[in-house]
């Protein structure tokens, strides 16, 4: 009797102990080539917490947590974008049913983890976003890993317990960085940015149609700069534009599309007997962009 | 993405307004009906917005009331990507008159 009570007790310690790693130490066995699914939100939370990476890179984690990536499903002036669509609409939560991950072909892009999810996960989320809990629903975020790990590479399954960056660093403090090419093109913005309606879903949806725009308008016109070299000027994290910093989006719009106006007022006279006092005005709008505008 | 062009009178009354509306445009694929919100657009069916290497241009020509030789010209863009919410970009008023001494 005393040898199974010491017994428990030990398991008790040891799942004690698994936990408290399991903290510590973010995304160690559940992200990369074959994925655990997370069965509650609290460990999807924890399998993307990427507050680690601030120890060394800080600089750069917090230009991040100022960015709309640190806040995919919160709108614009801090509303939960998802509530209405699943009190309403063909993604909305029918009476007596809990949400699945059906309910939420958004997350293809603003919780791309989702995947690595069970639909308890799902109705967790949706249970969060309809109670308008904020500093829940402000815990799921395109971090550090789903960018560095998750949507690093596209040739294959990124690698588990490896966080993809611009050269390998085997010695890298955590995980070991390997290099990807993939961090500097175009196509991994375009992952999520967007091509146009996403017909996988039973709900199909369209949001951003950005990098559709930058693949068919942009580079047959001759554009060179990849996405990153207007976005992410020096690395830096914050990824512009902002849309909650209403002056600040209205400046690089105003440098981003030239407006020239031209008026002329004359009086037309077409025939004889008949004129036509008027003013005729010409405007140009040029863009700089590499996308149409607005898009998303 | 609006360019709004109005035009005043010496008195500050209205004499013209129009707008364009730049924006692509999509419907649900089941209507002729554009539609609003992606859990329900799939598929352009036209696009207006602004485009690379393709700058944008309009023509307006604004009749002026018997009589009046002045005008103001307010020309404005803006980005509103839901009503009321709006993000000022560009705003250019030009005085206009028919009177060359002026």
């Amino acid at each position: 009797m005393k040898l199974l009570q010491r017994k428990d007790k030990q398991g008790r310690w040891a799942v004690s102990l698994l936990a408290v790693l399991f903290l510590l130490t973010p995304g160690t066995f559940v992200y990369g080539e074959t994925p655990t699914q997370a069965s509650t939100l609290a460990e999807l939370i924890a399998m993307y917490d990427s507050s680690s990476c601030k120890e060394c890179h800080e600089q750069i984690y917090e230009q991040w947590e100022k960015s709309h990536h640190a806040r995919p499903l919160m709108g614009m002036d801090d509303w939960i974008f998802m509530a209405s669509y699943l009190k309403r609409g063909p993604l909305a939560i029918k009476t007596g049913q809990k949400a699945t991950k059906a309910n939420f072909p958004c997350f293809k892009c603003h919780l791309p983890q989702i995947k690595h999810a069970t639909d308890g996960v799902a109705a967790e989320i949706a249970d969060a976003i309809l109670k308008d809990d904020k500093p829940t629903v402000r815990k799921l975020n395109i971090s550090c890993l789903v960018c560095h790990n998750e949507k690093a590479v596209v040739h294959g399954r990124p690698e588990k317990n490896v966080v993809y960056g611009n050269k390998d660093l085997p010695d890298h403090q955590g995980f070991p960085v390997k290099k990807s090419p993939l961090l500097k093109d175009s196509l991994m913005c375009g992952q999520c940015h967007g091509l146009g309606p996403n017909l996988e879903f039973e709900t199909p949806v369209q949001c951003g149609t950005l990098y559709g725009s930058y693949l068919h308008a942009y580079i047959p016109s001759g554009g060179t700069q990849t996405c990153q070299e207007c976005h992410m000027k020096n690395a830096d994290h914050y990824m512009p534009p902002d849309f909650n910093k209403r002056d600040e989006l209205s400046a690089r719009l105003r440098e981003s599309l030239p407006m020239e106006v031209q008026t002329l007022a004359y009086t037309f006279q077409p025939v004889e007997d008949k004129v036509f006092p008027m003013v005729v005005v010409k405007t140009k709008i040029t863009s700089k962009a590499g996308h149409r505008i607005p898009d998303g | 993405m609006v360019l709004d062009v109005t035009a005043n009178g010496p008195d500050g009354k209205k004499i013209f307004q129009t707008s364009r509306i730049y924006s692509a445009q999509a419907t649900d694929s089941r209507s002729t009906q554009t539609a609003l919100g992606p859990d329900k657009k799939l598929g352009l069916i036209r696009d207006t917005s602004i485009q690379p290497f393709a700058p944008k241009e309009e023509t307006i020509e604004i009749p002026l009331p018997e009589g009046m030789k002045d005008a103001v010209i307010e020309v404005s863009l803006r980005y509103q990507p839901r009503p009321g919410n709006i993000y000022p970009i560009h705003k250019v008023v030009r005085n206009v008159s028919l009177d060359r001494t002026k």
